[in-house]
């Protein structure tokens, strides 16, 4: 117990030291939530960057009207609750006036009840959960699409572009894998028939079993509600098998990784995914020319986030952070070509999805069927 | 029928990986009594210099024109590669804490285990990196309506050849001797003139090397590997080994084999998401009916 | 001198093969490029900072009588002063602080609990759980089930994790602690393992991986004097302010509770099996019954600890309860010092206070972190401040003759 009295002193300092400081000078500050380490590290890395191009290009523009600087304070959320409301209360604290995240749906639903608290107003660039925007919060927004509109989209392309009809599914059990394998069966139903709907875990790297599995029910088509490292290896896994129905999945999966990794065994890969980059957009080609000049081929949410964070520089140029409640309508009323699609807000804070098919071809994402038109490109 | 062989293959295939990370496990354990908890990170760095070096072949061609060799300098370079830090690791966290206590070892081993998966992320970057080559649809072959793929051969047939290989070096060679005496008696056997550190250090030097193929196996199996690629599979080839009765060669395989196929199976006829959980409940009952493991012996009274 | 420096060549050439190879190769998505600048950044920190050990070793080795100066150096403060200005220091800290600095306490306090749960499993009685995080998860799920579904008040469903946390630990320990040592370790890291892949599966209970929103946080009751009659304001201790004292008086009844148990007749108990439990067994102490007793009072008090912190996230799901929290508890215990409360209490606040501190180096602190576990088992096993008993038998020898010599 000696010493005792002398370690006291110790944690009171380094709890004081815990205390941030801020300066005094007139600085915008905006966060994000995203997993920065961790197994989906890869994505949310992408997020950061992404915001990071566009604070870039705002500071070489002259930077936003009525603040010397911008400071941009990422947080790590990883995929997890209890981590995002510890980062978005460390937010909440150091001032922000605007965050950008999370990444999994659930590390964004808490972690927009401790911002909506603080009168922080949010905007995902991921999480495409109908929760997230369905609770009525005026200050939620979200810049992807939503999981009901896509498992509409994945539906109409089975039943009348591929005439499917055995559909197997896997998911992994999180709130958007698993929101979209419900939505995809409810939507299905009467038009399509689920042969198999087998959950596996996030981390898994053996699928072999719960392949072998869906290969005796002869499907038409694997669909994988997963996230990125898990589909690379079970699109793998299921060639190897000789598991010959066509493979399905959607923007979580949806990465440059997926070509790399996959390779022959991801050839002709279907993918659902919010309006594929096409570079004739010049806010589009402007977009990934900053941004593979810095840190090479964009991912598959740095184009939202890019845009979630130029929508909140914009409406912060437009009209002051001072008021929450005005921002956020700002945010409402934005109009703007992004570099994920155009931009327009509804009353729930909802930006449209433009969810297009996209197919694995010669190791490249090429656009396959419009479901507006119901027809291929 | 089909689908049932099928799973055999799958299970087998599985285990065998299981059971090449379980031997390491098993003879740390059998020599120092340590959970070496940073086995699976030294799994994951063989794996990385695997896709290293067969990177570079490939960027310079060589991988195209000669294949089989470029593919024995990546297993050749991650074993090296795992034999070195295998002995940093022992020299630096381990000999220090010989006579301390269990849990500070075990504290210690936990520690590197973070230590070099952090490590391995900020060398190598949290994305997947992707094995070059196209060694899945190298070919197959079907028995009985099971697909069978070459790979799933070479990582069987690889497995078996190293498990070979270290039984007839414990068994046959003086140092095998040295290793099973220090084991059993680390002061009787120093005194007989073994040199104990040395013969600990051996010991880790083999476990890295069969775990460096097994990271290797993965990479080429799976196509990619991963910074935190070693700590799951570290810890069912750890339950593995407890499964086989730790300390026990044969033991380690054998559980490396039932863990495999119960994984396999479990996601095949009961429920996939629950596949780990029939893992560790075979685990906990064999170890309820017979507390030291299938094969094991008698442990010593030993606690934290 | 000299033969420091072979050694720090050595150990430099060593670290050189090993970063070539991964520090170096760059792989781009199909492209090898190799890149000597950064190798060259980490070897260059680490030949000064080897020089720097080298050069500390030359100086001290030339003092003579180090340890005598070292003995003459300590100030001797009772403990009860300690006690005192920490007890200040945990009232008075959060009206000062603000939400982060008290969303942190919080944390630590959690910790704090789960740390001298755990004591009693590991430090007490000797049993190695690699699985505790389990009775944590059992707590905050029982109140967040109880809560969302019966609208049960958090201080009536605090008793009730208890009891459910203790079943459990009874239900888990019964056919684990018939095994000894490491399959006790394994066993109990798998048993951890399954609580959590119930919780993420069983959808129809847990919602799976999707967790439980909605939960209320803890309430009150404070009396209003209106006109003539008294009436009760039902009032949610929300604000992280109000939370914290809650934590607060969860760690003081556990650190009360935990101190009890050691100078118990079971705590002895506990003691002479962690020490030799044939002999225990031989002086008739019901082993089996008695480590029963510790796994379930180890989970009581993380059962406490689990239902705040379900109250105070309003939100649970289970990757708040994987391995790595277990190793992050055991860590706390062995850091502060097996079977210390000043200990425990202290590396509680060092492993949850020094990431936040360091989150600017967000990447590097789990590395830190790691390494820092490493050192300190190396050069501290006994903990920073060590528990009076197993300071005297970690270091026996040398504290025995201080005494005499005093």
């Amino acid at each position: 117990m000696r010493g005792f009295a002398k370690w006291t002193v110790w944690v009171v300092v380094a709890a004081l030291a815990a205390l941030p400081g801020w300066a005094a000078a007139k600085t915008l500050k905006i966060g994000s939530l995203s997993p920065l380490t961790g197994q989906y590290a890869a994505d949310g890395n992408d997020i950061k960057q992404g915001v990071e191009i566009a604070i870039a290009q705002w500071e070489a523009k002259g930077g936003v009207p009525g603040y010397d600087e911008i400071e941009y304070l990422p947080q790590d959320s990883g995929c997890d609750g209890k981590q995002a409301v510890s980062a978005a209360n460390k937010l909440v604290n150091l001032g922000v006036v605007g965050v950008i995240g999370a990444y999994c749906s659930s590390a964004t639903l808490p972690a927009s009840e401790v911002l909506m608290e603080g009168d922080v107003v949010m905007i995902t660039p991921a999480s495409t959960n109908e929760k997230v925007t369905e609770r009525g919060h005026k200050l939620m927004f979200r810049a992807c699409g939503r999981d009901d509109d896509q498992a509409k989209v994945v539906v109409e392309f089975l039943s009348r572009e591929l005439k499917a009809k055995r559909v197997a599914i896997v998911d992994d059990k999180t709130t958007y894998t698993a929101g979209l394998a419900k939505n995809i069966k409810k939507f299905g139903k009467g038009k399509l028939e689920f042969v198999a709907h087998e959950h596996v875990n996030q981390g898994d790297k053996d699928f072999s079993g719960v392949l072998t599995k869906i290969k005796a029910t002869r499907p038409d088509v694997l669909y994988m509600s997963l996230y990125n490292p898990e589909g690379n290896l079970m699109a793998i896994q299921a060639r190897r098998l000789g598991l010959k129905a066509a493979l399905m999945s959607e923007d979580a999966v949806y990465h440059p990784n997926y070509l790399t990794i996959a390779k022959d065994a991801g050839e002709g890969t279907f993918f659902t995914f919010g309006q594929p980059p096409s570079e004739d957009i010049p806010e589009v080609a402007a977009f990934i020319k900053a941004y593979s000049a810095k840190y090479g081929k964009p991912g598959s949410y740095s184009a939202y986030a890019y845009d979630a964070a130029n929508i909140l520089l914009g409406a912060v140029a437009r009209v002051g952070a001072d008021d929450p409640g005005k921002l956020a309508e700002a945010i409402r009323a934005t109009r703007m070509q992004g570099a994920s699609k155009y931009i327009q807000f509804d009353e729930k804070g909802d930006s449209g999805s433009t969810y297009k098919v996209l197919v694995v071809k010669d190791g490249k994402f090429v656009p396959y069927w419009d479901p507006e038109t119901g027809k291929r490109y | 029928m089909e689908t049932l062989i099928q799973q055999l293959i799958n299970g087998v295939t599985l285990g065998s990986v299981y059971a090449l990370i379980a031997l390491g496990y098993t003879m740390v354990y059998g020599i120092i009594q340590l959970i070496n908890f940073a086995h699976g990170e030294i799994f994951a760095a063989g794996g990385y210099i695997g896709v290293i070096t067969l990177s570079l072949l490939n960027s310079r061609g060589v991988l195209e024109s000669h294949p089989v060799l470029g593919l024995a300098l990546a297993f050749l370079l991650a074993m090296a590669y795992c034999a070195f830090l295998a002995v940093a690791l022992e020299r630096v966290a381990y000999r220090p804490l010989r006579k301390a206590s269990r849990l500070a070892l075990l504290l210690s081993a936990l520690g590197m285990s973070i230590f070099f998966s952090n490590g391995m992320m900020l060398c190598q970057g949290v994305y997947d990196k992707a094995y070059p080559t196209q060694l899945y649809a190298t070919g197959q072959f079907t028995v009985g309506g099971a697909v069978v793929s070459y790979i799933q051969v070479y990582i069987v047939a690889g497995a078996v050849v190293l498990m070979v290989a270290l039984n007839l070096f414990v068994n046959r060679t003086r140092l095998g001797k040295a290793m099973r005496s220090t084991a059993q008696d680390r002061t009787m056997s120093a005194l007989l003139g073994i040199n104990a550190n040395r013969t600990i250090t051996i010991t880790f030097v083999i476990g890295a090397i069969l775990a460096a193929a097994a990271g290797v196996m993965v990479g080429l199996y799976y196509g990619s590997v991963r910074f935190d690629m070693g700590f799951v599979p570290g810890i069912k080839a750890f339950a593995a080994a407890v499964l086989g009765g730790i300390g026990n060669l044969t033991g380690a395989v054998l559980g490396g084999m039932i863990i495999g196929l119960v994984e396999v199976f479990a996601a095949g006829y009961l429920a996939s998401e629950y596949k780990d959980v029939f893992a560790f409940i075979i685990l906990i009952l064999v170890l309820y009916f017979r507390p030291t493991g299938i094969m094991g012996e008698q442990v010593d009274d030993t606690r934290v | 001198m000299a033969t420091d420096l072979i050694r720090l060549g050595v150990v430099l050439a060593w670290g050189f093969v090993l970063l070539v190879p991964m520090l170096g190769a760059r792989l781009g998505f199909d492209t090898f490029a190799f890149e000597w600048t950064r190798i060259w950044k980490v070897m260059g920190v680490l030949a000064v900072g080897g020089l720097l050990v080298v050069a500390q070793r030359a100086v001290s080795a030339r003092r003579p009588d180090r340890a005598h100066a070292q003995h003459r150096s300590r100030v001797h403060v009772p403990a009860a002063w300690g006690w005192a200005a920490l007890g200040v220091v945990a009232v008075v800290f959060p009206w000062f602080a603000d939400n982060y600095a008290r969303d942190v306490a919080i944390n630590v306090l959690v910790y704090v609990t789960l740390g001298l749960g755990l004591n009693v499993v590991v430090g007490l009685a000797g049993l190695l759980d690699l699985g505790y995080i389990a009775f944590y998860a059992v707590g905050a799920y029982t109140y967040a089930l109880l809560n969302t579904h019966f609208q049960i008040p958090f201080w009536l469903a605090l008793p009730i994790g208890c009891v459910v946390s203790a079943g459990a630990g009874a239900v888990i320990g019964y056919p684990t602690l018939k095994m000894r040592g490491d399959y006790l370790a394994i066993v109990t890291l798998g048993f951890g393992e399954i609580i959590r892949l119930v919780l993420n599966n069983w959808d129809a209970v847990t919602e799976g991986p999707n967790g439980i929103l909605g939960i209320k946080a803890p309430g009150i009751y404070y009396p209003v004097f209106g006109e003539g009659a008294v009436t009760f304001v039902h009032f949610y201790l929300k604000s992280l302010l109000w939370l914290y004292f809650v934590a607060l008086a969860i760690a003081v009844v556990t650190v009360v509770g935990v101190h009890r148990l050691d100078r118990s007749r079971v705590g002895r108990a506990w003691i002479s099996i962690r020490e030799d439990e044939t002999a225990a067994e031989l002086t008739g102490i019901p082993t089996l019954k008695v480590k029963l007793l510790a796994y379930m009072l180890g989970a009581v008090f993380a059962g406490l600890a689990g239902a705040f912190f379900a109250a105070k996230v309003r939100y649970v799901n289970p990757s708040s309860f994987v391995f790595i929290e277990s190793a992050l508890v055991l860590c706390i215990v062995v850091l502060g010092g097996m079977g210390s409360i000043p200990g425990i209490i202290l590396g509680a606040a060092a492993i949850i206070v020094l990431p936040e501190v360091f989150r600017g180096l967000e990447l590097y602190r789990m590395l830190a972190f790691g390494g820092a576990m490493t050192v300190m088992m190396v050069f501290r096993p006994e903990g920073l401040i060590p528990a009076g008993r197993r300071k005297r038998e970690l270091r026996g020898e040398a504290a025995a003759e201080g005494d005499a010599g005093a």
